[in-house]
């Protein structure tokens, strides 16, 4: 552990310096806007950060609504025709038996993009208003944001392999429906959003003395 | 640069945290130990023992599963008499057949191009590493895009997603897994090994302190 011998009370910033975002090297701010050691762009802070999580954001759950509302997957047999929206596949999953994998598709599909939704505009809005907020909550939700968004690209996966391997003719075929597209949209923008988010935004509160 | 600094500022010795920017000396650690940010706790860097070849192994070892995962067929099934057998790259060939092609790209990158890229770069900047083979600008650049595809490589992700696939169809027919399920697994643990034995604050200092 470092201990606070270790701290120079002041951060990079205040130094007059920046840190790479990859390879963590310092710079000194504004003298060079590429990393020496690894060709990144350096920056101090994200530049227009809230901007950036906002747009994502709002594309991301535009797209939400669409993917809840349309089929993600179309099933055909002799039987009839069926169309499986994201919670009637749950539903289904949950009714067949399979309570445990239902509740994983659940978790991936639903409980995490909008938890992520409501986490993401939680934390844009706090920066916005400068809430008083405690730092280390602010800065878990935002860890745990980044670290679990790219889960939700199960459902995506599940209907491609589905519609890959039940291919048996007029017996039973399963093709993607339109739906899946506008949630790996989802999906997609809303891990933009959270990597928008400049995490050291939260910090800068504390600097200023609020 | 006119504005010459008053002072020559020891940038080596000096670390900001990512999370909050709070600046640090860097603490020396010992092997196998992390150091933390005093103010927000965020991981600073790692010392972990033995850290280029063990993933110089991990990744090496992924790189083969990698390869028999989309080469040999994974998933095949049985019913009425018909069956049909598919390989990871048919699921991501169903999505661009149904019109879906961004997906489909998207999919393929995510599940095999990227996962790909990633192993190849760090086994390159882990081998040359290794055996001191010197330090190139290139390998900088390589683990700046190994760190920037990290997020985006779902190996494991597709793997749940066809757990849960199986589970869906169990019931209208029979199901065999394929070799490329197991490889699949074994990439799964090997990636999460190079996440374990990965220490990219060591291999920085090797590719800085190395430099021609």
């Amino acid at each position: 552990m470092a201990t606070s011998h270790d701290s120079l009370g002041l951060t990079a910033q205040q130094a007059g310096l920046a840190r790479c975002g990859h390879c963590g090297a310092l710079h000194r701010l504004s003298a060079e806007s590429q990393c020496r050691l690894c060709g990144a762009s350096v920056r101090s802070r994200k530049p227009n950060s809230l901007q950036r999580t906002w747009a994502f954001l709002i594309v991301g759950l535009m797209a939400y609504i669409p993917a809840n509302l349309y089929p993600i997957m179309l099933t055909t047999s002799f039987s009839g025709n069926t169309s499986d929206t994201i919670l009637s596949g749950v539903i289904s999953l949950a009714q067949s038996g399979s309570v445990f994998v239902a509740l994983v598709v659940f978790v991936a599909s639903v409980v995490i993009p909008v938890a992520k939704f409501v986490i993401i505009a939680g934390l844009a809005l706090s920066l916005h208003f400068r809430w008083a907020m405690s730092e280390n909550k602010r800065h878990v939700l935002h860890t745990i944001t980044e670290l679990i968004g790219r889960w939700s690209m199960i459902d995506v996966f599940v209907v491609a392999v589905l519609a890959a391997l039940i291919q048996l003719g007029a017996i039973l075929t399963i093709e993607p429906g339109v739906g899946i597209n506008a949630f790996a949209l989802s999906v997609v923008f809303t891990m933009f959003s959270a990597t928008s988010l400049d995490p050291r935004l939260i910090w800068d509160g504390v600097d200023r003395g609020e | 640069m006119n504005n010459k600094p008053r002072r020559k500022i020891p940038f080596d010795e000096l670390i900001a945290c990512a999370s909050c920017d709070w600046l640090h000396f860097r603490p020396i650690i010992e092997p196998g130990s992390r150091a933390s940010c005093a103010r927000c706790g965020h991981e600073l860097y790692t010392r972990k023992p033995f850290s280029i070849d063990r993933t110089l192994a991990a990744a090496l070892a992924g790189l083969i599963f990698l390869g028999l995962s989309l080469s040999l067929p994974f998933l095949s099934l049985s019913s009425g008499g018909i069956s049909s057998s598919i390989s990871v790259l048919d699921a991501v060939g169903a999505l661009w057949d149904s019109n879906m092609r961004w997906l489909g790209l998207m999919s393929l990158a995510m599940i095999a191009l990227l996962p790909t890229l990633r192993l190849a770069l760090l086994v390159w900047v882990m081998l040359r590493l290794r055996f001191r083979l010197g330090v190139k600008h290139s390998m900088r650049v390589a683990m700046r895009w190994a760190d920037w595809m990290e997020p985006w490589a779902m190996a494991e992700i597709f793997m749940v997603g066809v757990v849960v696939s199986l589970v869906k169809v169990s019931d209208l027919a029979t199901l065999t897994v394929g070799p490329a399920f197991w490889s699949l697994l074994g990439l799964i643990l090997t990636t999460s090994l190079i996440s374990i034995f990965l220490c990219k604050d060591s291999v920085w200092q090797l590719l800085t302190t190395r430099s021609a």
